[in-house]
């Protein structure tokens, strides 16, 4: 059984190190037994899942029922306008928003999310042609809504792909910001002046460019990284 | 037991742990025993199924009312016995298949028992791990006779040991405050879903023993004030911003105090510490004052006093009334921001584990874990049988500098410490 030099303790006959401050056995043939069980297993558990069919099924049920009556109610009592067509779509937005989350949960979250655009996009559609706006619809809604959904994804997909830290994240959530201050800014431009120019997201853009300087900077050098951590409590 | 009439409430604590329920963590805990042979599964499997009737509180599932939330016999067969796993006390699903908050182990020649905190305390738990043991080693043929908390499983289970013993004794014409303040929080770096560090150290009790005798104090005390040393070290070394007071949550086991023989959750907490910002403590000093601040608060007064202020809440007409989802939100709120924060970090002394004389010689150690912490930080619990103490420390952040520094302390202060982890 081999001691460890910095702590002082004992060390479990099979632990090549020493858990409180990493320091190595050595040599290893001589203390550490290999063929011994350690006193811990190797295989990790998984948590169940939780099954959500009942709550999907009854939100399928309350959503559905309210777009039937509103539908019906519209169709044969209150035939002023189109009213319902707003009812009816915003059901079904919310249920294409929750039903996938609940049944199809190995579904990748940028699909989700994907699949959220489009729904969003169909409803506004909607209201743009109940409401005879489909200029609006093309040269806002749909640029705004892609570029979201388009910011969201690439989000989620570095999010899964590279660093967790929370610095890299803030560094994210300012860059995605930015760009999408950027489209709203071009869209509404187009939209106004028939012409693709920056004017107030620029202030946006240039405090974003800062603040992504300084996340780098910090994120880079270890000890201010750990400085900011400590005095941040982060 | 397939009666669905036969509920019962959730005791005072009980009602608190649900509320913190998220899909990334339970507040559930485990008891470990270790015999002096492999274990067998299927023999196991059996003794389980054989004892669990017996205790009624762990053959329940949880339900959800307008109110509160409830407790109600599961007619579903025991659930299977599992080998363990690297990464214990994984959250429970309330609302799993087989709607049980429990769950057994087996590795090598350990026995595990996992329960959700709704359910018991420590001492319930164990007293389950106890006569599932003695089954088990009966169904071989080994006479273990029904004592030192080991339960006849052919009885009928008792009133008295499902009964809430908080709303007995929580009759305190005074109640303290609630919240004791912020203390120091240990900040780390959040291992990812789900890891769950343990770093054990075994020693003889004998050593810690005299280790605590030679300051005059007992060892819960000195186990407190070893742990007070490692963070107010760590805070000194963290430099943080502001200064915090150092703070110990630990669970006081209510029935030394008020006769009960109830199985569910019978504990409060009281808080040592030292504050750090009227200056430097030396060790010496830290044991003086928990020495005295356990002296002081442990007794049926306070004790009484502390039970009422949370009885009182669950008594109001006014919060009897709100809906269960909005109790869910205050509660959770209050225990993030005021019942979390006034603790550094938690410790749990389960005492000396007494077992049936025929039993002994099968039997080599108990360990505790007190699980995953709500917040990231690094939870104690200390237990011992015969000579052998042992001290886990469970975290879910990478950074094991409390451990450290913990350990380092017993070994300077002459304690032979053996340390196992699950670390890679």
């Amino acid at each position: 059984m081999a001691y460890c030099v910095n702590c002082g303790v004992k060390l479990e006959e099979t632990l090549s190190k020493c858990p409180l401050c990493n320091t190595p056995v050595y040599p290893k043939e001589m203390f550490v037994a290999d063929e011994k069980a350690p006193p811990y297993p190797q295989e990790r558990g998984t948590v169940e899942k939780v099954r959500r069919t009942d709550v999907a099924i009854l939100l399928a049920v309350l959503f559905g029922s309210t777009a039937l009556g509103c539908g019906l109610l519209n169709l044969f009592v209150y035939r002023g306008s189109l009213w319902s067509l707003y009812v009816i779509g915003a059901c079904a937005v919310f249920l294409i928003f929750s039903l996938p989350a609940m049944l199809y949960q190995k579904l990748p979250y940028i699909m989700m999310t994907v699949i959220d655009g489009g729904a969003l996009l169909l409803y506004v559609a909607m209201v743009a042609v109940v409401n005879d706006g489909m200029r609006w619809y093309w040269e806002i809604a749909v640029p705004v809504i892609a570029l979201g959904t388009f910011l969201v994804s690439v989000f989620i997909y570095i999010k899964q792909r590279a660093s967790r830290s929370i610095l890299f994240t803030a560094m994210l959530v300012v860059i995605n910001i930015a760009v999408f201050c950027v489209g709203l800014n071009l869209s509404i431009r187009y939209y106004l002046d028939k012409r693709l120019a920056i004017t107030w997201s620029a202030v946006v853009l240039v405090c974003a460019a800062i603040i992504t300087v300084a996340l780098i900077t910090v994120m880079r050098s270890s000890r201010l990284r750990e400085e900011v951590r400590r005095r941040m409590h982060i | 037991m397939s009666d669905r009439k036969q509920w019962f409430k959730l005791d005072l604590s009980g009602n608190v742990y649900p509320t913190l329920q998220r899909r990334s963590f339970s507040s559930t805990f485990r008891v470990s025993i270790s015999l002096n042979e492999k274990i067998k599964p299927d023999i196991l499997q059996k003794a389980f199924e054989k004892t669990l009737p017996r205790f009624p509180t762990f053959k329940a599932a949880i339900r959800k009312g307008f109110f509160w939330r409830y407790l109600e016999p599961n007619p579903n067969p025991a659930p299977m016995v599992e080998r363990d796993v690297k990464n214990p006390c994984m959250p429970m699903n309330l609302r799993s298949k087989h709607r049980y908050l429990i769950r057994m182990y087996y590795y090598e020649n350990q026995i595990s028992f996992e329960v959700f905190h709704s359910l018991s305390d420590g001492l319930g738990a164990l007293t389950f791990l106890k006569t599932v043991t003695a089954v088990y080693l009966r169904m071989q043929g080994v006479a273990v006779p029904n004592e030192e908390g080991v339960l006849d499983i052919d009885e009928e289970p008792k009133m008295s040991e499902m009964e809430d013993s908080y709303m007995k004794y929580a009759d305190s014409k005074v109640t303290p405050k609630r919240s004791q303040g912020s203390a120091y929080r240990v900040r780390g770096t959040k291992e990812p879903f789900y890891t769950l560090n343990i770093i054990c150290g075994s020693m003889e009790a004998r050593q810690l023993k005299a280790a605590a005798k030679k300051h005059g104090v007992t060892i819960t005390e000195y186990m407190n004030a070893v742990l007070i040393y490692a963070l107010v070290e760590n805070q000194k070394n963290a430099k943080t911003w502001k200064e915090r007071p150092v703070r110990i949550a630990m669970p006081v086991n209510l029935r030394q105090f008020f006769p009960s023989n109830t199985l569910r959750n019978f504990i409060t907490m009281v808080y040592p510490g030292v504050d750090p910002r009227m200056g430097d403590y030396s060790f010496e000093e830290i044991l003086r004052q928990v020495h005295y601040y356990m002296r002081y608060y442990i007794n049926d007064k306070f004790l009484r006093a502390d039970i009422t202020t949370n009885a009182q809440t669950f008594r109001s007409p006014f919060i009897r009334i709100v809906p269960l989802w909005f109790k869910d939100i205050t509660v959770k709120q209050f225990y993030k921001r005021v019942q979390d924060c006034q603790s550094s970090a938690g410790l749990t002394n389960l005492g000396v584990i007494k077992v049936p004389k025929e039993m002994e010689p099968y039997v080599e150690r108990f360990d505790i874990l007190m699980g995953q912490p709500f917040s990231p930080r690094t939870n104690c619990a200390i237990v011992t049988y015969k000579d052998i103490a042992t001290i886990s420390f469970a975290s879910s952040i990478i950074e094991n500098d409390i451990e450290r520094i913990f350990f380092r302390k017993l070994v300077q202060e002459g304690i032979e410490v053996t340390i196992q982890s699950n670390r890679d």
